[in-house]
């Protein structure tokens, strides 16, 4: 196995990885702004939705413990390759420029990602890990929506969600050699596209909860 | 019309690779806009001469953007402002009197500094040697038209063969990779017949030669192709990955 | 003494494929006993050490460069020519050869230029098996175009960039073996002597232009392919770095230097537009296809040049050579714009310019035809003029390109060394007068790919060397030598700086032999010279010191052996009392102004001894005899 291990620890092999392991939390992401949009269903929709979710049980496991994995894996190469890239220039430039290829999004991608990390890790513990047993998923959101610093905090974290794919979603497809003359440019409007349809679908989400209640 | 205008000029002046570097500030004056950018530094380096200071060392050679000698960050980008262009081919109507100039060396753990602004860049060529070839030796060549290419594709090798070697992408690059360099030969060779043979040898070692000399890695912000003076476009980049993804999983080199 | 030029006898076709079996070879495991010393990595020495060091040999390759991918062979834009014939248009190796010694105005030597032209075809094959894109038709068959006035099509070509992909594949060819451990690569070093032991080269010494250290390497030959002398002109073509300080000191050493007065002269070069310029861009001659060359007929004529009609414009060449018109052979071109100038019909501010017209082109065949074949030629001149050609003509000029000349070379490619072989334009053997377009990129890699590895063999293995050492009296000496130049330039310490003298060198050699030359103009420029050269060693003033990366000691160098060489072209340019090919010497010239050669007195090759820096060298020649062809006035009517 020493051609996988070198083959995935070579640069490259990392990008791959932060392509796939990316790629996935795309998927992820869709999946679960789909669930959610059930909120404007109401009350019981949500609810419904969560119990629905639950009822797969095992391959709601695996997805869970596979996400986890590959979240690990991203934020592990992420902050390696940021570590190697910072080091490539031990002396900076006093004044450096940008040529026009890099863009907010590309720009922030480790901080943006960090930002991420931390929202997740609350994130997980206001809406997963919590005790569920005396009331339901759609009461938990609303309480916690009630917040109005939380609401503030969500819709700041949706929009550096929005800026990291902005970036991600594309070079993905870069990192895994799928660039092509007649799609890149799709790929490209798709990008932006996606990054508005997180920040707005998720966004919104607590401006409604909250005008709700 | 010939025009002259006058500059301030911050230029990077550091004595060799270990001792600390300074920006010194020079007047540059009467700079005809005729003028291209090393010859500005020629002029500067005649006065300076001749007031018993040391010219400013920087490298260059055919002054005609091919050779690749040249480069130096201009305000911040590397070759100066204007897009495809190598700074020997840079020229004086590109800025205005009055201007500060700042002028660094490209930056990269790689690339050493000499002294200056030069640079040494004999990484580049250690990727080239660990495989940016195809092994052909001489003699053993069957008949040029024996070989067919067809347009599309010898047009594309020749767009990723444009490369010139200069290392502006890695100066470009926030992450000082030289993914755009490796890219491009990676592809030119891979595009083509001939280098189908030893595509996952090639791409594999080259591939460990450039990580293994500490240049950064490729995190797609596209500042190497839109700083490159030939425009050697990232889909090389892409060509490349696509290629060492093949040679990793689907071929038996390791 | 008379030149022996070793051709090797029998029919002219087969005097190579003869030779070849003739040489004696050396046994394969005995190869890598031998080290070769290569010094310069453009087309010749690339693909040289490359083709070498697949034989076996040790090579150690030396560059002036930080790599050896920027040789100045890297600058060629037109393309190669190959006498393939594919595009069936009746090219043929004899008629090749017949061009390329025609145009070379019957002053190079026939064995060479026929060897040549055999060669020429294994290089394209050579070269398309690297991974080089030439251009291609869509059926994916190689595509030719017609060049620098070649009747047929037999050019290869990759964009306007085709020195550039040649170049890279000698490259990888030789990278390749620096990374299996045959080549060992020492980039910028510069070559300040040739160590001879016993009558023969054994070794160089170098200094490394990074830190000054004077390096001593041995060898049991020594392969020179450090390009042509271009920059004794100040401005040329060539790269900065380009000089003629390793083939100078060779000559010092004892190797002949032939023809060193024939220098091309390219008609298609952007003008010089001010004093501070450092050099001069070609535009490639590929655009005299599609463009015409004209000069209001009026010298008074001060409008802009698309408000002058039809009626007010010469297109001199059109009209004084009918059937080639704007495609005639460089000097012919060059030398009629210098007249048309001197008749102050030259245009743009200074004067010495001529429009290059592609208006008419663009009106047949469009602009985007047009932008297709030279669109990245059209970019560099915008880049550098700030004149958009699509809309207004270029404006040209003549500038030095090419040296035709170069140290004096056997039909094996040595030198009157033994041991020391000299390729591609260091050497001045194919070109004869005036050099063809594409042929300098065929002849690099001819001698570099198909004839110094075969050439070498049989000197290695029919000569013997004595086990030597570089603590060698004779290192010893060339060290002390070039350390006590690079001392003594130091110490100078005067009032003007080193390119403040090349440019008034380069000055009074364009002025005095440039296109055109007489007894008077180069009697005077001797003597500016050497007046000049005396200055230089007392007014000269080189910041720093040797330790340490100094340019303007690197450049006095090269600057101080240009101001003894400029001597030699002029002394050479007297001696011939001709006038052929790129060489013209206005008391030589036919009723029509063009070069009048004087075949019974001057049929041969001028090759000089040197003899002291303040003496005259020592005059040789080689006579050079036609057998297969019959010797004509070149024209181009």
């Amino acid at each position: 196995m020493n051609w996988l291990t070198k083959t995935i620890g070579a640069s490259i092999g990392k990008k791959l990885m932060m392509a796939i392991t990316g790629l996935s939390f795309i998927g992820f992401l869709m999946a679960h702004l789909a669930g959610n949009l059930t909120i404007y269903g109401g009350k019981d929709a949500f609810n419904a939705y969560a119990q629905k979710l639950h009822t797969i049980g095992p391959v709601l496991k695996v997805a869970e413990i596979g996400l986890l994995v590959f979240a690990v894996v991203h934020v592990l190469t992420g902050v390696w390759l940021f570590y190697q890239n910072y080091n490539a220039r031990p002396q900076k430039y006093a004044i450096k420029k940008s040529g026009g290829g890099r863009t907010v999004g590309s720009r922030t991608m480790p901080y943006t990602g960090l930002f991420l990390l931390v929202f997740v890790i609350l994130h997980l513990s206001n809406f997963t890990f919590t005790d569920k047993s005396q009331t339901t998923i759609y009461e938990i959101v609303s309480s916690t929506f009630a917040n109005p610093f939380y609401v503030m905090f969500y819709i700041i974290a949706m929009a550096v969600a929005a800026v990291h794919v902005s970036h991600g979603f594309w070079s993905a497809f870069q990192s895994l050699g799928l660039n092509h003359s007649k799609y890149m440019p799709i790929i490209m409007v798709l990008s932006i596209v996606f990054a508005v349809v997180v920040g707005v679908g998720f966004g919104f989400l607590p401006i409604y909860i909250s005008f709700q209640a | 019309m010939t025009k002259t205008i006058n500059i301030t000029l911050k230029v990077w002046r550091q004595n060799g690779p270990q001792v600390k570097g300074r920006l010194e500030t020079y007047h540059a004056d009467n700079i005809s806009t005729d003028m291209s950018f090393l010859e500005m530094l020629d002029v500067v380096n005649e006065q300076l001469t001749l007031s018993h200071r040391e010219p400013i060392a920087f490298d260059h050679d055919c002054r005609e953007g091919i050779c690749g000698m040249c480069g130096a960050v201009v305000n911040g980008r590397p070759h100066g402002h204007q897009k495809g262009t190598t700074i020997c081919q840079l020229h004086m109507r590109q800025f205005n009197d009055g201007d500060t100039i700042v002028v660094e060396p490209w930056r990269a753990r790689a690339f050493p500094i000499i002294k200056d602004l030069a640079v040494d860049r004999s990484a580049l060529d250690k990727i080239i040697q660990a495989g940016g070839y195809i092994s052909a030796n001489t003699g053993a060549a069957q008949d040029a038209n024996n070989i067919t290419v067809a347009q599309n594709i010898a047009e594309k090798a020749m767009d990723a063969a444009a490369c010139i070697g200069c290392g502006a992408c890695v100066a470009a690059c926030p992450n000082a990779s030289a993914m755009l360099f490796s890219g491009a030969k990676i592809s030119h060779l891979a595009l083509l017949p001939q280098g189908k043979p030893e595509a996952a040898r090639r791409v594999t070692h080259m591939l460990r030669a450039m990580d293994e000399l500490g240049f950064g890695n490729c995190s797609n912000e596209r500042e190497c192709e839109a700083e490159c003076p030939k425009e050697i476009s990232i889909v090389n980049i892409a060509r490349m990955n696509r290629e060492f993804i093949k040679a990793g999983f689907s071929s038996s080199v390791e | 003494m008379i030149l022996d030029g070793k051709v090797p006898g029998g029919p002219l076709a087969q005097k190579w494929e003869k030779h070849r079996f003739d040489l004696k070879l050396v046994n394969p495991a005995n190869k890598r006993k031998y080290k070769i010393i290569v010094v310069g990595t453009g087309l010749a020495g690339g693909s040289a050490s490359a083709s070498l060091a697949e034989l076996g040999y040790e090579v150690k390759t030396f560059c002036i460069q930080d790599s050896p991918r920027r040789a100045h062979s890297i600058a060629a834009q037109g393309g190669i020519n190959a006498a393939k014939n594919y595009p069936n248009d009746g090219d043929s190796i004899w008629r090749l050869f017949y061009d390329t010694i025609k145009g070379g105005d019957f002053r190079a030597r026939e064995a060479n230029v026929y060897r040549l032209a055999q060669v020429s075809n294994n290089i394209i094959d050579q070269c398309v098996a690297q991974g080089i894109p030439f251009a291609r038709d869509y059926g994916g068959l190689l595509l030719n175009r017609s060049f620098g006035g070649a009747q047929v099509s037999r050019t290869f070509y990759a964009r306007g960039q085709t020195g550039q992909q040649l170049l890279l594949g000698a490259y990888s060819a030789l990278m390749r073996q620096v990374g299996m451990g045959r080549v060992t690569m020492y980039p910028r070093r510069e070559m300040l002597d040739i160590v001879t032991i016993n009558q023969k080269a054994r070794g160089i010494v170098v200094r490394n232009i990074i830190n000054g250290k004077i390096e001593r390497h041995e060898a049991d030959a020594v392969v020179l392919c450090t390009g042509g002398y271009g920059n004794v002109f100040f401005l040329s073509t060539n790269a900065m770095a380009c000089n003629v300080s390793a083939t100078y000191r060779c000559y010092k050493k004892g190797a002949f230097f032939a023809n060193p007065c024939f220098t091309q002269i390219h008609p298609t070069c952007i003008p010089v537009h001010g004093d501070f310029q450092s050099k001069l861009t070609l535009m490639s001659e590929s655009l005299r296809n599609d463009g015409r060359v004209w000069v209001p007929k009026d010298p008074k004529d001060k409008r802009p040049p698309t408000d002058i009609p039809e009626s007010d414009r010469d297109y001199y060449l059109e009209r004084k050579y009918p059937s080639f018109g704007n495609l005639v052979p460089r000097d012919v071109a060059s030398r009629n714009s210098k007249v048309v100038c001197d008749e102050g019909k030259g245009v743009g501010e200074t004067g010495l310019a001529v429009y290059l017209d592609f208006s008419d082109a663009i009106k047949r065949d469009g602009r985007e035809t047009i932008e297709k074949k030279y669109g990245n030629l059209f970019a560099m001149y915008e880049k550098i003029t700030a004149d958009n050609p699509y809309e207004t003509p270029m404006m040209i000029y003549p500038a030095t390109h090419y040296t035709m000349g170069g140290l004096w070379v056997d039909y094996n490619l040595m030198s009157t060394i033994d041991g020391l072989f000299v390729l591609g334009e260091a050497n001045f053997s194919d070109h004869g007068a005036n050099r063809l377009g594409a042929s300098a990129l065929m002849q690099g890699l001819a001698d570099g790919y198909f004839i110094i590895p075969y050439t070498i063999g049989g000197y290695l293995a029919s000569s013997s060397f004595e086990k030597i050492d570089t603590a060698h009296p004779a290192f010893e000496n060339s060290e002390m030598t070039a350390r006590k130049q690079l001392d003594k330039l130091l110490s100078i310490n005067g009032r003007r700086t080193v390119d403040d003298f090349h440019r008034d060198l380069g000055h009074i050699m364009w002025d005095y032999c440039g296109m055109s030359r007489n007894d008077d103009g180069l009697q005077k420029a001797q003597g500016m010279i050497q007046e000049l050269r005396v200055e230089f060693w007392d007014n000269v003033l080189v910041p720093g010191k040797n330790e340490d990366f100094n340019q303007s000691l690197e450049k006095a160098g090269r600057v101080a052996d240009f101001l003894e060489f400029a001597e030699l072209m002029i002394i050479d340019a007297l001696q011939r009392r001709e006038s052929c090919g790129c060489h013209f010497n206005e008391a030589f010239q036919t009723e029509e102004n063009e070069a009048k050669r004087d075949d019974k007195n001057y049929r041969h090759v001028a090759a000089w001894e040197f003899a002291g820096v303040d003496k005259s060298p020592v005059f040789h020649k080689e006579p050079l005899d036609f057998e297969n062809v019959e010797l004509s006035q070149r024209s181009y009517k």
